[in-house]
């Protein structure tokens, strides 16, 4: 392959590292008004007055908006919601303003001013009486017979929309058949995005009845028919576009969290003039979808050699106080705990649990990360228990192609072994136990985790995508796809699969994305599946448009069009090479014939496992309980890397990420359902002076489902990065940590406990 | 009531009236329509919004306008001409450091404040050096590789 395969640079670059770039912050149209949003400052509550006429009565302040003067219709900021697949019914539970609040920072009221300074104080004019409500802030209290229900419910008390099953033969039988068995209950941490730019959106209702959305959503089209259900507006008098570039999504923007879309849309439907919402970070942090925290129980079942014979596996995951993809989250940490070993005895329960907390979505990892750090520190326990090396053991049990699994889309490809082996050579993994500090007050530890992921949502949620590729008079083309660049690199990418089947520089195809007025739909940014499922409509359009341009060719020169092929920009005979025009040439001669080339693609695309190996190295401070993560070793199956580059910096990010979730990260709660860590300051980010030395290492494999070979990427860096960790402060500590952060007091804590046993 | 200050914004004279109350970021920004300098928390915890203030590196987002009377004040425009990229932007681009690209402007110019101070830092030197620009999408990796290539791209052109 000439041009996938190499790091070229991105085509984006140029204008982020000038300052050019234009993201929703940075413009504003004439006459813009500014949206401000005022929030509940309790946890649970009954509105039962609402008085905003001495806002009204500002001057500057164009509208002021609550319950009672806003479509009443219900929706899921999710985009899958609003999107599920036959036979499974949407949670629609959120409204754009409710008369029951039911978290600190849920959306009450909204104002629109000629300045944000005006906004604000408009926003403390708004009287509202509440009339508090028993709030309730963990999981498994919230389903208990005492707490007050959150929302209706179906299948249980608080329990939004089905609980998940997966069952894969009797699990008892596979326990009767275990010598050796190991189990824990996990609790797991509220992580949040923290995405550089915050949620927001500049809405423009115009007197034609046109509806346009600025929008930092990494789904467009979703975002789009959601505003349409909302406000009674034909989907094609809806436009929502990126304003091109987008700072960050991580999950967080699949939609239309925190709802900064249809509350400055109802502004402007309200005044007629264009109105801009910018979060601030402290509402952004408050009130935009977090991270599931929740606890996940496993339980794993061996013979005396090292066979998995049996996994239960159980999560209860924190919703919070609206749905969104609380009931895909726990489905996909159910079925990608399943898929990484060979059990024939396997089952998981799951579901989510509201409360009177931020909403729980989507978050890189989607549930995989929550139950990846509970799987292998229990496959790390068997691996004690059994006296079997943790590398071997994992070696022994991993899936390999052709065998059985739970996912409804076979294993085609892994190269899993080989990241092992390859991640264990670079990390020094016979070391293990033996790597010595000269400090007696500090102590070293190597751990691993492996995990699986998706390349895709197909078959979870509606799937399908669509490109075009319109040739230019000059030669030059557009590749027109609905998925936005959020900053992985697809603007690049997708270009780089369209040249490699046109036989043309990289250069000439320009990408057009993000915007629901110039491409057909395309479900979005999302479950590492953007160059992955694009890529495939992509290859398709591309794959179209050379047909076209070579049928054309072969009638013109009179030849059989499977002799044919443009080669370096040249339209050339296969065989004897021979030159039979410049395609930029042909090109213009086809247009003075009135004749225009185009392709198009619209597939449906599967799904195929990315496969992880993380190796961490990590430093336990024996006096203040610190751990310090010295080096991750991150060998990855991609399928095909088509710009390595690209790739070794989603799996870098994404490391990070896992670290911080391991380590400092964590949403705190007070006893009123206040958010402790609300920004950057007391949210402990991991910055460059505390991250480890991260190695990514690319293992290619060829997936036959992907196109040119390529599979996900975007999310799994994060995904075996804590079990890694926990597993190699185990290592070093002796010390089993069931909860994370592994921050600095739990871990003194665990560490004065031993030694008070000893 | 507005006051009018002056300064040297990327090389050019400024003169114009600014709030009491206004930040230089609102200044760089709504007023003057640099929009290269982000807004990522408005707190000074992020670091988005970095300028360099007579040689140092510092959040527009705490320093009132009226504070840089008298002062040299870069902000990422100032950095490249538009056929000439900084060493340091092209050093980004070619070591793949930019991802989404929101933090971006910001990291280079912390990262100018200290290769204009310390021509061949280490890589110690570099991590504190950005320290307080957060970048939730590259893990830092290549962009501490991108300063480290630049500094040496810079030192050897002197």
């Amino acid at each position: 392959m000439k041009i996938v395969g190499r790091s070229v640079e991105r085509t984006d670059a140029v204008a982020k590292v000038t300052g050019a770039g234009m993201f929703i912050t940075d413009f504003s149209l004439p006459g813009m008004l500014f949206g401000k949003t005022l929030r509940s400052p309790h946890s649970h509550a009954r509105i039962v007055n609402i008085d905003s006429t001495k806002a009204l009565a500002l001057p500057g302040v164009k509208a002021v908006l609550t319950h009672e003067n806003t479509p009443r219709k219900r929706f899921n900021t999710s985009a899958t919601m609003t999107f599920t697949v036959p036979n499974t019914k949407p949670v629609l539970d959120q409204r754009i303003f409710d008369d029951h609040v039911r978290y600190v920072g849920d959306e009450v009221a909204a104002v629109a001013a000629v300045s944000e300074e005006i906004a604000e104080q408009a926003l403390k004019l708004i009287q509202v009486d509440y009339e508090l409500l028993p709030a309730v802030y963990d999981p498994l209290l919230a389903m208990e017979s005492a707490a007050l229900p959150i929302h209706p419910c179906r299948e249980g008390k608080n329990i939004p929309g089905n609980i998940v099953r997966i069952l894969y033969n009797d699990i008892d039988k596979g326990f009767e058949k275990s010598d050796v068995i190991v189990e824990g209950t996990f609790k797991l941490p509220v992580q949040k995005q923290a995405q550089l730019e915050t949620q927001a959106a500049l809405a423009n209702a115009d007197a034609n009845g046109n509806l346009t959305v600025w929008s930092t959503t990494q789904t467009p089209h979703p975002t789009k028919i959601i505003l349409s259900a909302v406000f009674g507006i034909a989907n094609s008098k809806i436009r929502v576009l990126n304003p091109p570039y987008v700072g960050g999504g991580f999950g967080v923007r699949i939609g239309c969290s925190a709802k900064a879309e249809p509350i400055a849309a109802a502004l402007s439907l309200a005044t007629r003039k264009p109105v801009k919402i910018v979060y601030s970070r402290e509402e952004d942090f408050i009130a935009s979808d977090t991270r599931h925290g929740g606890y996940v129980f496993v339980r794993l079942g061996a013979a005396r050699d090292g066979t998995f014979q049996a996994l239960e596996l159980k999560g209860i995951l924190n919703a919070g106080a609206y749905c969104s993809f609380s009931v895909e989250t726990p489905g996909v940490l159910g079925a990608m705990g399943l898929a990484v070993y060979c059990i024939p005895h396997a089952n998981y329960y799951g579901h989510s649990v509201y409360t009177n907390t931020t909403p729980a979505g989507a978050f890189r990892g989607f549930g995989n990360t929550q139950a990846m750090s509970a799987i292998e520190s229990a496959v790390d326990m068997m691996a004690a228990k059994l006296g079997i090396d943790a590398l071997e053991l994992r070696l022994k049990n991993i899936i390999k192609v052709g065998d059985p699994w739970c996912l409804p889309y076979p294993c085609q490809s892994t190269g899993l072994a080989e990241c092992i082996k390859e991640g264990a050579k670079r990390i020094g993994w016979e070391e293990r136990g033996k790597r010595i500090t000269n400090d007696p007050h500090k102590r070293r530890g190597i751990g691993m985790g492996v995990s699986t992921h998706v390349s895709n949502s197909w078959p979870f949620c509606v799937d399908y995508d669509n490109a075009i590729i319109t040739m230019q008079q000059d030669g030059s083309m557009q590749l027109a796809v609905g998925v936005p660049e959020i900053g992985c690199g697809s603007a690049t990418t997708l270009a780089q699969l369209a040249a490699e089947i046109l036989g043309v520089s990289f250069k000439r195809i320009s990408v057009v994305q993000g915007d629901t007025a110039a491409t057909p739909f395309d479900i979005g940014s999302h479950a590492s599946r953007t160059l992955y499922a694009a890529g495939t409509a992509v290859l398709a359009a591309a794959q179209q448009l050379k047909r076209e341009i070579l049928q054309y060719a072969a009638e013109e020169y009179h030849i059989s069009v499977e002799k044919l092929d443009i080669i370096d920009g040249v339209i050339k005979d296969i065989k004897s090479e021979g030159v039979f025009v410049e395609l930029n040439e042909f090109v213009w001669q086809a247009h003075l014939r009135n004749r225009q080339f185009i392709g198009i693609g619209q597939t449906v695309p599967g799904n195929a496992p990315p496969w992880q190996a993380h190796f961490a190295e990590i430093e336990v401070d024996l006096t203040t309980g610190k751990i310090d993560v010295l080096k991750i070793v991150a060998a990855h199956d991609v399928g095909k890397a088509v710009n390595p580059q690209i790739v070794e910096g989603q799996i870098e990010g994404g490391v990070l990420m896992g670290v911080g979730y391991a380590t400092t990260e964590e949403i705190r709660y007070d006893t009123k359902g206040r958010q402790q860590s609300y920004n950057y300051h007391n949210y402990m980010l991991p910055t460059a002076a505390d991250r480890p030395e991260i190695e990514a290492v690319i293992i290619e494999t060829c997936d036959p489902s992907g196109p040119l070979g390529a599979k996900g990427v975007g999310e799994t860096g994060t995904t075996p990065t804590p079990a890694a960790i926990m597993n190699a402060v185990y290592d070093a500590l002796g010390i089993r940590f069931m909860e994370l952060p592994l921050n600095q007091e739990r871990v003194y804590r665990a560490i004065k406990r031993l030694e008070e046993r000893v | 009531m507005k006051r009018r200050i002056t300064f040297i914004l990327n090389g050019e004279k400024m003169d114009i009236e600014v709030s009491p109350g206004q930040m230089l970021i609102s200044l760089i920004k709504d007023d003057l329509h640099l929009h290269g300098t982000k807004k990522g928390c408005a707190r000074g915890e992020c670091g988005a919004c970095t300028v360099i203030i007579d040689g140092k590196a510092v959040n527009s987002c705490l320093i009132p306008a009226l504070k840089v009377q008298g002062s040299i004040v870069e902000t990422i425009e100032g950095l490249s001409t538009p056929t000439r990229l900084h060493p340091l932007q092209q050093s980004f681009i070619e070591n793949g450091a930019v991802q989404c690209g929101y933090c971006i402007p910001g990291t280079i110019m912390s990262a100018k404040a200290l290769l204009d101070k310390k021509p061949c830092p280490t890589v110690a030197e570099v991590k504190m050096g950005i320290a307080g620009n957060i970048c939730r999408c590259t893990g830092y990796v290549k962009i501490e590789k991108a300063i480290l290539e630049a500094a040496q791209i810079i030192s050897n052109s002197i």
